[in-house]
């Protein structure tokens, strides 16, 4: 544990010293919500959302996108130690494999909460969608969201073996997943082939419990289940990346 | 005894990287590994840190099973591998720092050890420098310093002056034998032998994955040294003027042991000292142990400083 709690300390400062990426990833879907504010606002009337003013779908479905964007940076640090040639004196330490990655997943899944959380409060500010005392359960859904998606970029470090693969499946996760779990538009507005794909996606569930929060109002039982399915999620990828992820794997950060 | 590696065999594929490698290394002294490139120098180290598990043999670091109980052996080994390896967004401070923390150093203990590492290796002045900004000698001071700072027992540095300046070589050679004082065990890969000779210690030749022979330089000098000639010619030459001569061939052309002169090996090969395209004197020294033991020299090109992309000021 004192190991892989120094691989935290380690990744903070790191993004402390060059905090760019994170600032320009808070900055873009800001300069977005507006845009998409109005048409949302119509398709959430049009699937019986009167009240709705676009905001309930794009402040939280523009964190769900660009959240798995911002998780691929764990990615993205895994490959970076090999890249400075940092990772085998972490393997030559007493840090084992295991405390290795949770040395690198911990820091990004706090990192994670806390970005949709302050994207979720500055975009309200941008789109007048109303936070509550009652909507702080939504960084439950953060926190299960956050959980799954960097498990699965976690699993997609032990897998590939250049950054420009992860590169790739970050992409590919934040749009097509964003779109297919109804992040980008809402899901009824969604072809019906995509519906039925929609639930294996965790940005569906992810927006699942944005809706139970920010549309129908249900609190704490309305996210309950999906919740508990992105942390099942997670787990999931959790114990494929373990048992995948072998230190010693060459991993390219140079094309 | 700090270090007890024997047995160890190590294949790549076809490529047999190691064949029965053993290495001693006791509390306070120097051990430096000289070898070509792809001798096996750097595999005998990964596989003695941890990094690489050997096809077959033991490790043993302070009386620990190293193959067995990994974890517990890298609490007593600092290597600095051979490409430099540091966070060059952090300061040159949280550099060490970070890796005192990650062998398990309070925080107490750390802080103290961080100044002495600094000031060991000439870095004090330069602890709240960004590693990105330092000269590479600087770097490669660091990249050393990194494997110092949780005092280890026992010390792998793999060719740990490559592109360095003389500053930086001359810092790190005193701070090897500083450490070396101070009772750690110090295993040093190097090309070159006249660190070697100013390290003052000793010596352990590998070819081919095997560890040749051992011994102090006087020692090695005295039991393998060769007087002689060594010369390279521009066609093979034959049996019978070898023969005339007592020659053998090596990787470089041929050589001739024993008392002889330039003079006298001309006028026995007769017309076919025609052929040759230099000559060399063998005096005793390192490089003809070397070359008597491996039957191939250290070349200029094995010797040559590697090219380190990390080797330019980037700012200041």
């Amino acid at each position: 544990m004192t190991a892989a709690w120094a691989v935290t300390k380690v990744q903070f400062r790191i993004l402390k010293s060059d905090p760019w990426f994170l600032v320009i990833m808070f900055l873009m879907p800001l300069a977005i919500m507006p845009l998409f504010l109005k048409t949302m606002g119509l398709a959430l009337n049009s699937s019986g959302y009167a009240e709705a003013n676009g905001a309930e779908q794009v402040v939280p479905g523009q964190a769900v996108v660009f959240g798995f964007f911002v998780a691929g940076s764990m990615g993205f640090s895994v490959f970076r130690e090999h890249g400075w040639h940092t990772w085998n004196r972490l393997r030559a330490s007493a840090a084992g494999p295991k405390a290795l990655l949770l040395g690198f997943a911990a820091p990004w899944i706090l990192i994670h909460i806390g970005y949709q959380a302050l994207l979720i409060v500055v975009g309200s500010l941008f789109t007048d969608l109303n936070l509550g005392v009652g909507d702080a359960v939504d960084l439950l859904v953060l926190a299960g969201y956050s959980f799954a998606v960097i498990m699965i970029v976690m699993f997609a470090v032990s897998t590939l073996s250049s950054v420009h693969q992860v590169s790739a499946v970050v992409n590919l996760g934040a749009m097509v997943l964003g779109g297919l779990g109804g992040a980008l538009v809402p899901l009824d507005q969604l072809p019906s082939w995509a519906q039925s794909v929609a639930p294996f996606t965790p940005t569906y569930w992810a927006m699942e419990g944005h809706n139970a929060i920010f549309l129908d109002e249900a609190g704490f039982s309305g996210v309950m289940r999906p919740v508990l399915t992105l942390l099942a999620i997670g787990v999931v990828f959790g114990a494929l990346a373990i048992n995948r992820f072998r230190s010693d794997d060459v991993k390219n950060f140079f094309a | 005894m700090v270090l007890h590696a024997s047995g160890l065999t190590k294949s790549y594929g076809d490529v047999q990287a190691l064949s029965g490698a053993e290495l001693e290394v006791e509390e306070g002294s120097i051990v430096a590994l000289l070898g070509k490139n792809g001798a096996g120098k750097t595999t005998l180290l990964s596989i003695i840190s941890g990094l690489l598990r050997p096809d077959s043999g033991s490790v043993r670091v302070g009386g620990i099973d190293a193959l067995a109980n990994a974890d517990a052996a890298a609490k007593l080994i600092g290597i600095a591998p051979q490409d430099t390896g540091i966070y060059p967004t952090l300061s040159v401070q949280q550099n060490l720092e970070f890796f005192g923390e990650l062998a398990g150093m309070k925080k107490q203990f750390r802080i103290t050890r961080v100044q002495e590492v600094a000031e060991q290796l000439g870095l004090t002045d330069l602890l709240a420098r960004r590693a990105s900004n330092l000269s590479g000698g600087e770097k490669r001071r660091l990249h050393t310093g990194c494997a110092l700072v949780h005092a280890p027992r026992l010390l792998l540095l793999d060719e740990p002056t490559v592109g360095a300046d003389v500053t930086t070589r001359a810092q790190l050679i005193d701070s090897v034998k500083g450490l070396a004082a101070q009772g750690a065990a110090v295993v040093y890969t190097t090309h070159y032998m006249p660190e070697v000779i100013e390290l003052g210690a000793d010596i352990a030749i590998i070819d081919d994955g095997v560890l040749l022979a051992r011994g102090s330089r006087a020692d090695l000098v005295a039991s393998h040294s060769v007087h002689g000639l060594r010369f390279a010619t521009s066609a093979p030459m034959t049996p019978a003027a070898l023969d005339a001569i007592g020659a053998e061939a090596d990787t470089d052309g041929y050589r001739v042991d024993g008392e002889i002169s330039v003079g006298e090996l001309v006028a026995k090969l007769g017309k076919d000292a025609a052929l040759i395209t230099s000559i060399e004197s063998l005096q005793p020294s390192l490089e003809t142990v070397f070359l008597k033991i491996t039957g191939s020299s250290l070349d200029e090109e094995d010797a040559a400083p590697e090219p380190d992309p990390n080797n330019e000021r980037v700012s200041t």
